[in-house]
């Protein structure tokens, strides 16, 4: 039953995290059960719905179906990196102006998938916006809000 | 009217904490010393379990506690459904469940529990359970109540005889999942005899009630608490899986959580019923309807759940949404060794209306008639159906009617065919479709629809100013995700005078709230709103008395504007937190009854899609969608059109894609996952316009209808609709996937060509 | 998941005498994506991984005149985004970007794409001991089968899921495969293998052996590329059909042509039969419905597929269509 467990560092919002893990956790496992970090959500743990999206070195990705072994040296960001409800970052500040999440569940997810985005592309279009986020699921289906949020964001970070 | 707050598109209340992970679901609770539980479930379809050796998971290391049926309380969740039962009704059924230090302990220990089973013979087809000879799936057989639900108006068989021509069509839709993003949790602890149960929930009051019941200790032991919930859709509203970790945790004596995996969500979760329908209709050449009849044949699965609410919406449409004396709707419900339905958003009236508005799309064609036109000739108008009023005059007319000559308190149908149809361009679609060729084909549909309006059980709600002079809303609802807690602090807000950042809301927490029904039915706005305006109304009347105490001024020389006690011609004023500090704390409560005993509250709409069917692959593209609604005065319009445009994309898998499958041999769920149960992506997401028409509903509180449900209801009938338009080709059998399409279009062709 | 052991090998020799197991069952993992799945669902139970993602040996695209080198270890985000590959091997770019979702493709590689296992929903389920997993039934046969094969299944009814390889395959690449003993280089389609041939495994690799990576040969001059993917829906689905063809015209007539089926068969298919119908056919001289036709010669449906047919026929057609229209 007891899992085989190593010692690894990961590294997660800028910081070097030192940590025993058993082999079979997913890093999404690690950041919720055991360091804490719940905003990144279990929706399906099968890479389907994008609910556990992160972004490792920059990029969205599954972390429901990364070992969390496999991480290596390489960043990870979590939504509780971008900032909280008394100071929004301009993405967040879009997506609550828009009204681009209704149950939330979703949110945290597409809230990276877009920061990958925008970060990549400063003024997308559609299509884009569309393509970009088209690994995360909204079960609510608040899609036409969500695109509209992540216009508002290009917009609100082009302004400064 | 104009209001400073309603009508306002203020931010949603809960938004800022879910933007930034900092919120609460069920599944982020995390509890000292908190075991992980995981569940054996049946691979039979219908088995009796004779025994249960849980000897060798007990003595794994990490294990606590295992539950069989053989050790459980023997209460009831719900009539037909025990907490963990001797039999076994469909594959996935619970049969055990273990409690352990981690998950992967839990899962590894049910390999080493040996159940005897029994097999039992199955049955999965609805049309094969229903008959005498099938193996009944609870005692007292398989139709439920023995009997079909039969409810009329007038007399079918004499409308049938005046028609001139009479149309008949058969439809069936299929069992899909709400599948809301955050699957099902449940956390239990205990502190001596009392329960603490958090849960994604939909009532935290009813599922005291329920687990009450199962676990058999009094209500006032139980403390239900709702964290934030990722979304219901009609969903959650069951306690199985909360009474399986409290029995676990009482045996364990340590907190049990439960989380379902997404493919026990598909499987154990509840699904929207698969129905057979029948619509039959007579109509005069100048196109009066003289007679509608519809059967339909419902699949609960394996458990009641709320079947019968279900079956019964799924006749609204046939009886209520065309003016006519004579209907007929006969309501089959079944159980068969299927996983379970339940409710999900629109609970039938999605599969009625389908058949409905697809038959009368036939009916329009055989009479020669643009089906708008016919559609604005035979809507039920403002004055309701005919026939006599049969509720005693002093009594709430029920929000789904059967009988004649009652009117509504608002109906703005007409006003949604208008709207609608002309931001489609109705008129304009066969020019602009006229002469196409290739292999991409464009088509315009339509359908409207009725749903009853927001009126539900008695329900309370409290209003607190607070000795600091803040105020703040308590009521034992939820917010599923709808927008509730950000419309009801609205309507708060304008009642009173203040800013709507002003009111704080407390929702879903069985101890410290009031009781209220569960959040379904769309009515927890209209209701619980109703509730907290009628306490608000108090409080103020008890806020300006005071003040005027205060002040020396008569208290209707008083009001409150901008959270501001003054005087309407002078300068005197008395802040909140002022009134607060010579009050105390001031707490008003409101329970009421909502609805009318004069009209009937309906919402309505009507739904418009211009489509693209791609005749080499099957696909259907949606190019513009146009969903026009009459839910009243609009409290919040950006979350009015998030909710509208959410479930029609949400519905376009019920139209398209989403189906349930079991396999035929065994019952098996093959397609439990968001890769094989076909939601809708940001992909398909159409250009929809949303459209609300002018309606301030006399009953309602700041003339609010329901909205929760209804954008559900139009979308098969527009798309499919529009599908025919564009290829010619009616799909009875939902979803319209690509198979089925190009399976109908070789079809036409070679009947075209023989 | 029951407990398992992550080994990080640091060069490909070692990975595969590691991966050769010796009676404990162990798995190659590259990123994940597909094999994660069927351990989570107890299809496939290691006691140990063999991590191939920090093996710098298989990153990179190489690009020569003679063609592309690509490592196994490539992601399909690297793929769908590199301007060469968008340029000269459009069918490869198209395939890349049209699997699963930006997530999994961030992470998922070549490597891992070609040697994907099917995704029969009977293969999947632990409810179901199938033929393909030791079994004596193929369920799928008699059951819910519209997503399965109508070309090339007997025993075993799985259509082979990856997209990339029907591109590989049009695009007429190799693949080399290595073991701690020898390495070898094939042609793409040699690499995969039927259930005629071991009905346990999609493909020829032995025990041990690791694929490497791909090479694409230089296209002839006046050549283009084309995938097209049919699916239910747009976003995240895998193929019910999908056809790669790659073209080269010598003046107006079409002097050499590959056209590969996916989705419809138990290995990505070589659609002979339209290929003989384009070859030596001037551009305004082809017949689309009969290169169609050609596409799903011998196809033969089972209960629920029929449509498959139809679909694969005008997809072709389709693919065609529209690659000799870019020449225009
Ligand atoms: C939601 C979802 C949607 C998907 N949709 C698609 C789709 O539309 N089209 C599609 O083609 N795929 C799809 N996939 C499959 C996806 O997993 C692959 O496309 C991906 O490329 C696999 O790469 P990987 O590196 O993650 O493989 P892994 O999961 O690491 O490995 C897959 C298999 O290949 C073996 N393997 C890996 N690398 C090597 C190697 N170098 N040598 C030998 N064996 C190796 C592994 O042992 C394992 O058995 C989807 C997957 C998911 C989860
Ligand atoms: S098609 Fe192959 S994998 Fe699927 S059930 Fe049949 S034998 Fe098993
Ligand atoms: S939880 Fe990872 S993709 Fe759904
Ligand atoms: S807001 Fe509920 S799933 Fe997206």
């Amino acid at each position: 039953m007891v899992g085989v467990r190593s010692h690894v560092t990961l590294n997660v919002n800028q910081a070097p995290l030192d940590i025993e893990i058993d082999h079979r956790w997913t890093l999404l496992h690690v950041l919720r059960d055991e360091l804490g970090l719940t905003g990144a959500k279990r929706g399906c743990d099968r890479g389907e719905c994008g609910a556990c999206t992160v972004l490792l070195d920059g990029k969205p990705i599954c972390s429901c179906q990364m070992l969390a072994m496999q991480v290596g040296d390489r960043q990870v960001t979590t939504i509780e990196s971008l900032g909280d409800s008394s100071n929004l970052n301009p993405i967040q500040q879009a997506f609550l102006d828009k009204d681009g999440g209704q149950c939330g569940f979703c949110t945290p997810g597409f809230l990276l998938s877009t920061k990958a985005l925008l970060d990549s592309n400063a003024n997308p279009s559609e299509w884009d916006i569309r393509n970009g986020l088209a690994g995360n699921l909204c079960r609510c289906n608040a899609y036409g809000r969500i695109i509209e949020s992540v216009k508002e964001a290009a917009r609100l970070i082009a302004e400064g | 009217m104009a209001y400073n707050v309603v009508g306002k598109s203020v931010p949603r209340y809960d938004l800022p904490e879910k933007l930034t992970g900092e919120s609460k679901y069920a599944g982020d609770i995390k509890l000292p010393g908190m075991l992980h539980a995981k569940v054996l479930r049946s691979p039979h379809p219908h088995a009796r379990i004779l025994s249960i050796d849980a000897s060798a998971a007990e003595a794994l290391t990490g294990v606590h506690a295992v539950l069989t049926p053989f050790n459980t309380p023997t209460g009831r969740v719900a009539p037909d459904l025990a907490i963990l039962d001797t039999t076994v009704r469909f594959v996935g059924d619970e049969v055990a469940a273990v409690a352990a230090d981690s998950e992967d302990a839990a899962q590894e220990a049910l390999a080493s529990i040996k159940v005897e089973y029994e097999v039992l013979p199955f049955v999965t087809d609805p049309r094969e359970a229903i008959k005498s000879y099938a193996t009944a799936i609870h005692s007292g057989g398989n139709l439920i109540g023995g009997e079909p639900l039969i409810l009329s108006r007038g007399n079918i068989e004499e409308g049938f005889a005046e028609a001139d021509l009479v149309v008949e069509e058969s439809f069936t839709t299929p069992a899909h999942a709400g599948a809301a993003l955050e699957p099902r949790v449940a956390v239990a602890s205990w502190d001596g005899d009392r329960l603490t149960v958090w849960k994604s929930s939909r009532g935290v009051h009813a599922d005291k009630l329920s687990l009450a019941s199962a676990l058999q200790i009094g209500q006032e032991n139980v403390h239900v608490i709702g964290p934030t919930m990722g979304a219901g859709y009609g969903n959650k509203d069951e306690t199985r899986l909360a009474a399986i970790v409290s029995a676990l945790a009482k045996s364990a004596g340590r907190p049990v959580r439960l989380e379902l995996t997404r493919e026990e969500e598909f499987v154990a979760g509840r699904k929207r019923h698969s129905t057979e329908t029948t619509v039959k209709v007579g109509v005069k050449n100048d196109g009066t309807v003289t007679a509608i009849h519809t059967i339909t044949l419902m699949d609960t699965g394996a458990y009641l759940s709320s079947g019968p609410g279900v079956v019964r919406r799924a006749g609204q449409g046939a009886l209520y949404l065309y003016r006519c004396a004579n209907v007929q709707y006969d309501g089959y419900l079944t159980y068969t060794n299927q996983p379970s339905g339940g409710s999900y958003r629109a609970l039938g009236a999605p599969q009625g209306h389908f058949a409905l508005e697809s038959t009368m799309e036939k009916v329009a064609e055989a009479l020669g008639m643009d089906s708008l036109e016919f559609r604005l000739k035979n809507h039920v108008g403002p004055e309701g159906q005919p026939g006599e009023r049969i509720t005693p005059a002093d009594q709430i007319i029920d929000t789904q009617p059967v009988e004649g000559g009652v009117p509504f308190s608002s109906n703005g149908l007409q006003q949604c065919l208008e709207l609608g149809s002309e931001a489609i361009d109705w008129q304009g679609r066969h020019e602009r479709n006229a002469n196409q060729s290739g292999s991409r084909l464009r088509g315009v549909g339509m359908g409207m629809f009725i749903y009853r309006g927001g009126p539900g059980t008695p329900t309370n709600a409290w209003m607190t100013l607070n000795a600091d002079g803040t105020l703040q809303v308590t009521a034992g609802t939820m917010d599923v995700g709808e927008g509730n807690s950000t419309a009801i602090p609205q309507m708060v807000a304008e009642e009173l005078g203040v800013a709507y950042e002003d009111v704080k809301v407390l929702f879903g927490d069985s101890d410290i709230t009031p009781e209220a029904p569960i959040t379904s039915g769309s009515t927890a706005t209209f209701s619980t709103g109703q509730a907290a305006l009628n306490a608000t109304k108090e409080l103020k009347s008890k806020i300006l008395a005071a003040a005027s105490e205060s002040m020396g001024m008569p208290a209707n020389n008083l009001e409150i504007a901008n959270g501001v006690v003054k005087a309407k011609d002078g300068i005197a004023s008395m802040t909140l937190a002022e009134v607060a500090a010579i009050t105390g704390q001031i707490r008003t409560e409101a329970s009421l009854t909502p609805g009318s005993t004069d009209f009937i509250v309906n919402s309505f709409g009507a739904h418009f899609a211009e489509v693209e069917v791609d005749t080499v692959t099957g696909n259907v593209d949606v190019l513009h969608y146009v969903a026009a609604h009459d839910s009243g005065n609009v409290i919040n319009p950006q979350l009015a059109t998030n909710q509208v445009e959410g479930g029609v994309s949400q519905m376009l898998g019920f139209a398209l894609t989403e189906q349930m499958l079991t396999d035929p041999g065994s019952g098996v769920t093959l397609n439990g996952s968001f890769l094989e149960h076909k939601g809708a992506t940001i992909q398909e997401f159409p250009n929809i316009d949303v459209i609300f028409a002018d309606v301030y509903d006399p009953v309602g509180p700041f003339g609010m209808k329901a909205l929760g449900e209804p954008p559900n209801i139009g979308v098969a009938p527009a798309i499919i609709n529009a599908i025919y338009d564009a290829i010619g080709v009616r799909i009875h059998d939902l979803p319209a996937t690509p198979d089925k399409i190009l399976d109908a279009l070789d079809r036409k062709e070679r009947e075209g060509r023989a | 998941m029951k407990p398992l052991e992550v080994i990080n090998p640091s060069t490909v020799q070692e990975a595969s005498q590691l991966a050769q197991s010796n009676g404990t069952p162990t798995n190659l993992i590259a990123g994940g994506t597909d094999l994660l799945d069927e351990i989570k669902e107890g299809v496939v139970r290691p006691d140990k991984l063999v991590n191939l993602v920090s093996l710098t040996e298989m990153q990179g695209i190489n690009v020569k005149p003679s063609g592309l080198d690509i490592g196994a270890g490539t992601t399909l985000a690297e793929l769908a985004s590199h301007s060469d590959i968008i340029r000269d091997y459009a069918a490869l770019a198209q395939a890349a970007e049209s699997v699963a979702t930006p997530q999994i493709r961030n992470v998922g590689t070549l490597g891992g794409n070609l040697c994907q296992r099917p995704r029969c929903w009977y293969y999947r389920s632990i409810s179901f001991l199938c033929r393909k997993k030791g079994g004596t039934t193929c369920f799928a046969a008699l059951g819910e089968n519209k997503y399965h094969a109508i070309l090339g299944g007997s025993d075993c009814v799985i259509v082979h899921p990856s997209d990339l390889a029907v591109a590989l395959i049009s695009l007429d690449a190799s693949i080399t495969l290595s073991s701690a003993a020898s390495t070898r280089t094939m042609p793409v389609e040699k690499f995969f293998a039927g259930p005629d041939v071991n009905i346990m495994a999609e493909n020829v690799l032995t025990p041990g052996e690791i694929v490497t990576s791909v090479s694409i040969p230089a296209l002839p001059a006046n050549s283009k590329s084309i995938y097209l993917k049919a699916k239910e829906r747009q976003g995240m689905d895998f193929a019910t059909s999908s056809v790669a063809v790659a073209l080269t015209l010598a003046g107006d007539v079409v002097s050499s042509a590959r056209v590969t089926i996916g989705g419809v068969a138990p290995i990505p298919w070589r659609a002979t039969a339209a290929e003989s119908v384009l070859v030596g056919k001037a551009v305004g001289n082809v017949d689309l419905k009969e290169v169609g036709e050609a596409a799903v010669h011998r196809a033969k449906a089972l209960e629920h597929n029929g449509y498959k047919i139809r679909l694969t026929s005008g997809l072709a057609s389709r693919a065609v269509e529209t690659l000799l229209s870019q020449w225009r």
